[in-house]
Formats: C-alpha cells, sequence, structure tokens
C-alpha cells in the first residue's frame, strides 16, 4: 500500500481524482446514461427511431426550431443593447456607481418570476395596457404570441446584466496604451472600437454570446408561461413527454440539446482560436 | 519658425496643476529628450502633444498649424509606447499596415513603406509573425516601425526602452540615434534616465515640478548647468557655496577660484567630481573619508570645512589612502548656479 502510493502515476491519478473525477461522476455518467438511454427500446433492443421522431414528426421539427430561435433570437437582442451599455459604463457619469450596482439585479431573479412579472406588465389588459388606456392607446399581443416576443422579452431581461458584466469586463481588459495607439495611427473613436477593441474584446463577447444562447435554448420556465401554446420549443416538449412516461424520448431531445450546445461551444473555440492578448516577454 | 511649437502650455486637474506654463520649440529633425523624476509632468506633456489629453490653456504649432483642438487622429504624430502597445490581434505587417490603412495610403505605396520599415528596423522575415510571438526587443521595433511607416511630422517616444533588461537597452539606444540619423524626423524623446538623455539627444529639456527648469545641449548641461536641480539630475555634482567678489570667489576653507561670470555676495557653483584636481598634501585641508576605485576612474569622499565634496580621478596609477590629507585644485572658471533656485535646492 505504501509503497503503491510513492508511484508516481498512482500519486498523479489521485490528485486528478477529484478534478476528473467529479467530472466523470457527475456529467460523463449521466450524459452516457442518457445516450444509451436514448438509444433503447422497452426490450433493452437498439433503435434510432425515438431520434427519428424527432426529425420527422411536425411538432418535434417545429420544437426545434423553436428551441434554436429562443435561443438566437433574445442574444441578439440582449447584444444590441449589452454593447452599448458595456462602452456607458465605461464613461463617467452622474449615478454611475448606483447604476453599476442596480442593473446586476436581474440575475438574481429566477425565471419563472420574470415570466410572471412579463405577464403582469405585457399581457392585454396588464399594467402597461392599462396606463396607456387612458391615451386611446392599446398594446399589441406580446404574451403567447405566435412569435414569442414574451419569451424574447423576458429571456432579455434575465441576460442583458450578465451579458454586459462578461462584455465590460472584456472591453475593461484592453489596455489604454493600444487604443491610444491606434488613435494616434489616424483611427477615429469609430474605427478603433471596431478594428481594434471589439476583436480583442471577441473572446468575452463570445463567451457572453454562448452562455446566455445555452441558458435560454435549454429554459423552460419562460416559453412555458409566456410563450404561445404552438409551437413549443423541446425543452418544454421534453417535459410533456416526461409526464407521459416516454423517457426514451427524453433522453434523445435531450442529446439533440446537447449536441447543438456543443456545436455552439467548439465553433466559439475556433473562433477566438486566433487571438491571444497574452504577450510573451522574453529576449532575444 | 519652429516645426514645433509648445506655447504656454498649462494642465490643471482639479485645483492641482500639473503643468504650469511650459514653452519649448524643436526645429525641423532635431532630436529632443524630455528629462525629469516622475510627476514632473513630461508624461501629462506628452498627452497633451499626442491628443488624449487637453491642455487647460496654451497652444501648440505643428508646421505652423495649430494641432491643440485637434484629436489624436487628425495629427500627423505617431508614438512609440513603454509598453510597445502592439495590436495583439494582427501580425507584424498587419500592425504596420493599420495606420497606412486608416490614412488612406494607396496599396502600393503601403507596401514599399512597409518593406522599407521592417528593413531599417531588422524586421525582415517576421513579417507574418504575432506579437505574442516575439521578444520584448522585437516587440519595440516592431511598435518603433509602426510609427516610422507613418512618416509623420513629429514622432514621440515614452520612455520606449525602460522595459527591456540593460544590454538590449543599449544595444536599441544606439538603433535608434542611428535611425533617427537616417531619417531626420522631428522626435520628442521622453525618459527619466538621464545616460539615456545624454546619450541621444541634441537638446535636452529638464522638468521638474511641472515647470521646464532648464532646456539645453546635453554637453552644455552637464558642464554649465544653471539650476541646481539640473546639476544634480544630470549626474554627480558638489554644491558649494561660496563668497564672490567681481569674477573671484573664496571657497569656505579660504581657497579662492575663477568664476565663469561675475557676481557678488554669496552664490552656489556647481562643480563636477572629475573637474577637481586631487593630490597628497599633508599641508592639505582637506582628508579623505572614503575611496572607491570604480576601474576607470577612482571616487573620492573628502571633508573639508564641515561639508564632504565627491572627487574623481581618472587614469590613476596610485589611490590616496583615506585618512591622507590632500589638497584640491579647480581646472577652469567654476559655473554659477543661478540664485532663483537657492531655496528650491535645499
Amino acid at each position: 500500500m505504501q509503497a503503491m502510493l510513492r508511484d508516481p502515476k498512482v500519486q498523479l491519478a489521485l490528485l486528478l481524482l477529484p478534478g476528473v473525477g467529479y467530472l466523470l461522476v457527475f456529467f460523463g455518467g449521466p450524459l452516457v446514461s442518457a445516450l444509451i438511454g436514448s438509444l433503447r427500446l422497452d426490450d433493452s433492443s437498439f433503435t434510432l427511431q425515438w431520434y427519428e421522431r424527432i426529425f420527422t414528426r411536425a411538432t418535434m421539427l417545429r420544437g426545434l426550431k423553436t428551441s434554436i430561435y429562443y435561443g438566437v433570437a433574445p442574444v441578439f437582442v440582449s447584444l444590441v443593447v449589452s454593447v452599448p451599455l458595456a462602452l456607458l459604463i465605461r464613461q463617467s457619469f452622474w449615478g454611475r456607481k448606483l447604476f453599476n450596482g442596480l442593473y446586476k439585479l436581474p440575475m438574481a431573479v429566477p425565471g419563472i418570476i420574470v415570466a410572471l412579472m412579463v405577464i403582469i406588465l405585457a399581457e392585454r389588459g396588464g399594467f402597461i395596457d392599462r396606463v396607456i388606456a387612458p391615451f386611446g392607446l392599446s398594446l399589441p399581443k406580446l404574451v403567447r404570441d405566435e412569435w414569442g416576443i414574451g419569451v424574447i422579452l423576458a429571456s432579455v431581461w434575465k441576460q442583458i446584466p450578465f451579458m454586459t458584466l462578461i462584455i465590460t469586463s472584456a472591453f475593461a481588459g484592453i489596455p489604454e496604451d493600444i487604443r491610444h495607439a491606434a488613435r494616434s495611427l489616424g483611427a477615429s473613436r469609430l474605427s478603433t472600437f471596431v478594428f481594434v477593441e471589439v476583436p480583442l474584446a471577441m473572446p468575452g463577447i463570445t463567451a457572453a454570446i454562448l452562455l446566455t444562447f445555452i441558458g435560454s435554448m435549454g429554459s423552460y420556465a419562460i416559453p412555458d408561461i409566456v410563450g404561445p401554446p404552438s409551437p413549443r420549443p423541446l425543452s418544454v416538449l421534453m417535459i410533456f413527454e416526461f409526464n407521459e412516461g416516454r423517457f426514451a424520448q427524453v433522453y434523445a431531445m435531450g442529446m439533440v440539446l446537447s449536441l447543438f450546445a456543443v456545436a455552439v461551444l467548439l465553433a466559439y473555440y475556433a473562433l477566438t482560436a486566433n487571438i491571444g492578448v497574452s504577450r510573451t516577454k522574453g529576449d532575444e | 519658425m519652429s516645426e514645433l511649437e509648445i506655447s504656454n502650455i498649462t494642465k490643471d486637474y482639479g485645483a492641482t496643476r500639473a503643468l504650469h506654463p511650459v514653452s519649448v520649440n524643436v526645429e525641423q529633425g532635431e532630436f529632443v529628450t524630455i528629462l525629469g523624476p516622475s510627476g514632473c509632468g513630461k508624461s501629462t506633456l506628452l498627452r497633451i502633444l499626442m491628443g488624449i489629453a487637453r491642455p487647460s490653456a496654451g497652444e501648440i504649432r505643428l508646421a505652423g498649424a495649430r494641432i491643440d483642438p485637434l484629436p489624436p487622429e487628425a495629427r500627423d504624430i505617431a508614438m512609440v509606447f513603454q509598453s510597445y502597445a502592439l495590436f495583439p490581434h494582427m501580425s507584424v505587417g498587419k500592425n504596420l499596415a493599420f495606420g497606412l490603412r486608416m490614412k488612406n495610403v494607396p496599396k502600393p505605396e503601403r507596401a514599399r513603406r512597409i518593406e522599407h520599415a521592417l528593413e531599417i528596423c531588422n524586421l525582415t522575415g517576421l513579417v507574418e509573425r504575432m506579437p505574442r510571438q516575439l521578444s520584448g526587443g522585437q516587440q519595440q521595433r516592431v511598435a518603433l516601425a509602426r510609427a516610422i511607416v507613418m512618416q509623420p511630422q513629429l514622432l514621440l517616444f515614452d520612455e520606449p526602452l525602460s522595459n527591456l533588461d540593460a544590454k538590449l537597452r543599449d544595444t536599441l539606444r544606439q538603433e535608434l540615434v542611428d535611425l533617427h540619423r537616417r531619417i531626420g524626423a522631428t522626435s520628442i524623446y521622453v525618459t527619466h534616465d538621464q545616460a539615456e538623455a545624454m546619450a541621444m539627444s541634441d537638446r535636452i529639456v529638464v522638468m521638474d515640478g511641472g515647470r521646464v527648469v532648464e532646456v539645453g545641449t546635453p554637453l552644455d548641461l552637464y558642464r554649465a548647468p544653471t539650476r541646481a536641480f539640473t546639476a544634480g539630475f544630470l549626474g554627480q555634482t558638489n554644491l558649494i557655496t561660496a563668497d564672490a567678489d567681481g569674477d573671484r570667489a573664496r571657497l569656505p576653507w579660504g581657497q579662492i577660484v575663477v568664476l565663469s561670470a561675475p557676481a557678488k555676495g554669496t552664490v552656489r557653483v556647481s562643480v563636477r567630481p572629475e573637474t577637481i584636481a586631487i593630490q597628497q598634501d599633508e599641508a592639505g585641508v582637506g582628508t579623505v573619508t572614503s575611496v572607491s576605485f570604480m576601474g576607470a576612474h577612482a571616487l573620492y569622499t573628502v571633508g573639508i570645512a564641515g561639508t564632504t565634496l565627491k572627487v574623481s580621478q581618472a587614469g590613476t596609477e596610485s589611490l590616496i589612502a583615506a585618512g591622507n590629507r590632500v589638497s584640491l585644485a579647480f581646472n577652469g572658471p567654476l559655473h554659477l548656479l543661478v540664485e532663483r533656485k537657492l531655496q528650491e535646492a535645499a
């Protein structure tokens, strides 16, 4: 026993165990069992029928598209708000400190509360509708609407703080001298932003996109409460299948969602592989 | 008319004044160093020249045209940063092309200029490299090439050598001097390193506490500084109080010396250690308190009339041991320091 512990290979394995072991047991395990579960019939024979259903059934296909739509659309809207917001926070203005603290609050609010808030505020006959009614105005259908505007609103509300936080620090990580160098080489503020700051902040921006995309694509509460009755995203359909007891189908849908997440992750690595702010300081 | 005219530039941060009215003229093709300790206002002045800080008052003219209200990109000025400030996501070639692209220089012209800049900065063959694949010295040469490729009316250097190790610093300093001789760009070089300033500059602007203390060629400022601050900052010196009458003065220990200019009453003079001749003399008034042999010269500390003097003796065959009495002789007339600085230097 003592001798075995002195073996460097055993030592290495033991040292890696808490990290790698954790990942294997709590991440790899469920993933593998879901993969096996998704490829099985009740009599344990191999099948691809659960995957076939996802890619052939109309509700499932629309569910897949809706999932992607609920993942992508809020990211775009959030990005359009977060980037200018991140630039604004960098400036000094009156009340900046207060704003800096307040804008992060939505991160702490659970999705289900956000969904309910959107219903109370934006539904027809809701708060905003009643406020603008005396002026002869009325809200268009925003909740449970065909385009999922309510879902996008709720996701965006929840994502903006997180995205802004990451993007702010991505911009803050760019040394001031580099910005000044660009300006002194003839680049306007805008050109400096487009050609120097955005490329250098790209790893942070794509990380923010990735995390919010995966978060909203997989979210259940928001599309279930404020989304239209049809089409439903895969996450909502999964719960439906789960309640029906078709676990193999749930596994297969989970695998497809995970596959998308992995694809996005790989795209992220490919995009950011060439960008490195790190500098080697050595002499010839 | 000078190429660059800085007139009465001031900078206030709230109630604190970082720059008192500063006026400096730089001639076409001149290499001028702004020298001073940290916090002397040299970096503030550089930021104002570059356009990333606005002066509180005063004006700057470059080739006759006023530039102080212009944003950095509208000035024909390029800068070499202490931190190199290379664009880490662009190759060496793209770093060099960036400014030319921004200023809409036509492509064939761009290629020609980049080629030339790479060649004179010893960077040929590195054009495809990313900045992170380069050593510190190479990175600083890329930063230099990126500035000279712009062929600016004015080149600014912000302590470009201070992030490099001593040996590389000497090499690059020599390269910079050679380069300046070849391209002849009007240059302003900011540093706190007096050796660098003296080795490279046509003229030095000595700054302290947000003011210009003195301007002159390295030789003049070293040999005959008019301010105690300059004398002390540029190398070692002895500040001696003397009693002047005409072009003669009496030192505290009674020795009579010749002054460079006539004066009356109490004056102060700056005497470089190497301009004092030391001789062992049993009847002398000074006593050697310590001696350090430095190789090329020996440095003595001599106690005399209650003060200590530093004396440097070059090419000596034998050393005078501590405790021996010595006499001192002053070669040439002594240079007076301007009175106004008496209190400040104390």
